[in-house]
């Protein structure tokens, strides 16, 4: 018998498969087409798993009995008893068939709510947010709490900044600019509002942002193309027109405008009284850019330092900064390339692009074909990779950071799923044998666009695999396969196939982003040592 | 056998309910890592079994550290083979590696999975009565494939075929669901 794909032959044996009916010659057939053919084998996995998916959902059924698990113990019960396991006390006879036997309630009940919570299934809700702002710049902020604390291109969703001290800009989606220093409390309301309990704020509105409105607990000001300031103590509040014209409103009167160069200060009496108004004592505000650009350029200078220290390291393999790359250049210089003996990589495509500071290049993957291609030598008993990148987007299935070519015994593959999952993979001695470690999903549409730290551990001696974002573990594994681990040719932001014999059309796998720095080194790192790479790296100083 | 290192009876019982919570928790997770090599859900839920026993049996060798269902996987695999060794027929579906190849492709392929069968909820909302009847005695109930056809008048042969045509449906719907889902992205 022959198979083809896609036939009704093909349905039918699959589903005789499912049903356990099939004949010697169908699983014979089955066999040798899925084998040959990648396309026929994951139709045939994708529809095993919607019949396995049914055969173990009781949630899909939930009109009928789980659902009541909830509140009623034995509806779960009885919706697990197709899938009894006999539990012998530690002297198995080989098949006992038995219900289980547990005779405690309450571990029934410990049970069962563990149950409960495993078949809550994931939520198909499309991505949504409620962000009405993005923190565009902070200068030492300093937040009343930690839980208070924010990141330069968090976006922000309605609620309080609460900020001690220091400078922070938030950028309203409708194109208006908030510049608060601290003390402050102010809260985001809507892409076109905020309100200022306390503290000093100027407000920069462009002609699109017009009618933006910014609140006090004494008056509310409605911006008409505008640049204000306002100066909310205890009891008072001063609006100060810098350029343009607001209208202002307190609690009890009509609207008034208020002109450029004037200032208005209301009181707890509501006795709104004019003056002048005084850019210089929001003058720290103003020197927000400033301030902001020199912190940048100094993180950038740091990390030019430890830079130049890093590349003196003996255990580097690679290491390529991408500060030399030209716009038409296609040449990346390794740093270690003295040490290392691992020569200068190739890029291919790619855009030059700006990375972590002002000046700081960096190579951005965006089509297909982009990548850069180099090559390691040598067996190793340990790695540890680290990149910066900035990802923009995880659009394919994988999202590849460093391939090694093909499948070759104990190359490794470092992606990134489309789920947000990291996934390492490393070779065993035949092609079957990969062992794919996985962390959590850490990448998702709240790490887009930012500079992220990721870096993985493989470490041959304690047969341990590690995970780490922004220098903070956030996984652990078993390793399988033993040392020595082979690089060979390999390529960052994409991967070469090589001399697997899969027949094209290949997946198509390559970064949708941009990485400023990729550190290879050719021991394990500690988890100290990570941090220390993260910190030396990172875009801003810490909050 | 090794040597039992649990002295009290106490002993045991805390070891058999941290064991219990943690295989609960994994449990369709393994049956449906097994189904993916043995689909047919009886065959399926023997090896899950076995695969049970030789988990407790290990337990002491259990490193919490260590997520519980990749380790309780890698036993399924080889309850798997084992079971495949005695069976012929299953052997000729799953011999020259194709096991573990569908393992590895099934792992690689589980964002793929789970982005389309989270449509499985509301496209069994779209089945006919007789058909989710069916469906759910089948899967659900885990009725006898003999007592589905008797209850609904129709032979064995025509009973598998309406469950085929039926998943053959869910494959449909699901397919048109994900096309929306990028259509409105």
């Amino acid at each position: 018998m022959n198979l083809l794909f896609p036939s009704r032959e093909f349905d039918d044996a699959v589903a005789a498969v499912c049903h356990g009916v099939a004949t010697d010659e169908q699983m014979g057939a089955l066999n040798v087409l899925l084998h040959g053919n990648p396309t026929a084998r994951d139709e045939y996995l994708l529809r095993v798993e919607l019949h396995s998916r049914l055969a173990s959902d009781p949630d899909l059924f939930s009109s009928t009995s789980v659902k009541a698990a909830d509140s009623d113990l034995n509806g779960l019960r009885s919706s697990r008893a197709p899938n009894i396991v006999p539990l012998p006390p530690r002297a198995p006879h080989r098949r006992q068939v038995v219900s289980w036997a547990i005779g405690s309630a309450a571990c029934f009940l410990i049970l069962a709510a563990v149950g409960v919570t495993w078949f809550k299934r994931p939520s198909s809700r499309k991505p949504t947010s409620m962000a009405v702002a993005v923190l565009s710049q902070a200068v030492a902020p300093r937040w009343n709490s930690r839980a208070d604390a924010l990141a330069v291109g968090t976006a922000l969703e309605p609620g309080w900044l609460r900020l001690k001290s220091g400078l922070v800009q938030v950028t309203f989606y409708s194109g208006a600019r908030l510049v608060i220093e601290g003390p402050a409390q102010v809260q985001l309301v809507s892409p076109g509002k905020a309100f200022c309990q306390a503290g000093r704020v100027v407000a920069v509105v462009p002609a699109q942002a017009r009618g933006f409105r910014v609140g006090t607990p004494q008056v509310e000001v409605a911006d008409l193309g505008t640049a204000f300031g306002l100066d909310v103590k205890r009891g008072s509040a001063e609006v100060h027109v810098f350029k343009g014209e607001v209208e202002y409103q307190g609690r009890a009167a009509t609207k008034q405008s208020l002109k450029e160069g004037r200032a208005v200060v209301v009181d707890e009496s509501e006795v709104a009284r004019q003056a002048s108004a005084d850019p210089a004592a929001f003058a720290s505000l103003f020197d927000l850019e400033r301030k902001w650009l020199a912190m940048l350029a100094l993180r950038y200078e740091d990390w030019r330092a430890a830079s130049a220290r890093r590349n003196q390291d003996p255990s580097l393999l690679a290491r390529f900064d991408f500060e030399d790359i030209a716009a038409s250049g296609w040449a990346l210089h390794n740093g270690a390339a003295g040490l290392s003996g691992v020569p200068d990589a190739t890029i291919v495509g790619c855009q030059a692009t700006e990375g972590r500071w002002p000046g700081k290049r960096a190579l951005e993957f965006r089509s297909m074909s982009d990548r850069v291609r180099f090559g390691v030598p040598g067996e190793f008993r340990a790695l540890t990779l680290s990149a910066w990148v900035n990802v923009k987007g995880l659009d394919r299935e994988f999202n590849s950071l460093f391939m090694c070519d093909g499948f070759a015994p104990g190359t490794i593959h470092w992606q990134i799923r489309n789920d947000g999952v990291l996934d390492l993979g490393v070779q065993g001695p035949r092609p079957v044998d990969v062992q794919i470690l996985v962390s959590p999903a850490v990448v998702g549409f709240n790490q887009f666009g930012q500079w992220l730290h990721l870096a993985v551990v493989v470490n041959g001696e304690h047969r341990q695999v590690v995970h780490y974002v922004n220098g903070t573990a956030v996984s652990r594994h078993a390793l399988k396969h033993s040392p020595p681990y082979r690089l060979g040719p390999a390529e960052l932001g994409n991967w070469n196939p090589g001399e697997f014999p899969h027949k094209p059309p290949l997946l198509i796998r390559h970064f949708s982003g941009a990485m400023d720095e990729f550190t290879l080194f050719n021991r394990a790192l500690s988890d100290a040592d990570i941090q220390a790479l993260y910190s030396e790296g990172k875009p801003q100083p810490d909050l | 056998m090794p040597s039992d290192p649990k002295h009290t009876s106490g002993d045991q019982a805390a070891a058999q309910q941290r064991f219990l919570s943690l295989f609960l928790r994994s449990e369709w997770e393994v049956f449906r890592y097994v189904a993916a090599l043995v689909p047919n859900q009886a065959d399926a839920e023997d090896i899950v079994q076995q695969t049970a026993l030789a988990l407790w049996e290990k337990f002491d060798d259990y490193d919490p550290a260590r997520p519980f269902t990749p380790w309780a996987c890698r036993f399924a695999l080889n309850k798997a083979r084992q079971w495949m060794e005695r069976r012929q027929r299953w052997q000729a579906l799953l011999t020259e590696g194709l096991a573990e190849e569908l393992a590895n492709r099934r792992e690689e392929l589980r964002p793929e999975l789970e982005r389309r069968l989270r449509h499985l909820d509301s496209c069994l909302g779209k089945l006919s009565e007789d058909q989710r009847t069916l469906v759910e005695g089948y899967y659900h109930r885990r009725t006898g494939i003999d007592a589905l056809a008797g209850e609904s008048g129709r032979t064995v042969e025509a009973t598998y075929k309406v469950l085929q045509r039926v998943r053959h449906a869910l494959r449909l719907c699901i397919e048109s669901a994900v096309q929306q889902d990028g259509a409105t992205l």
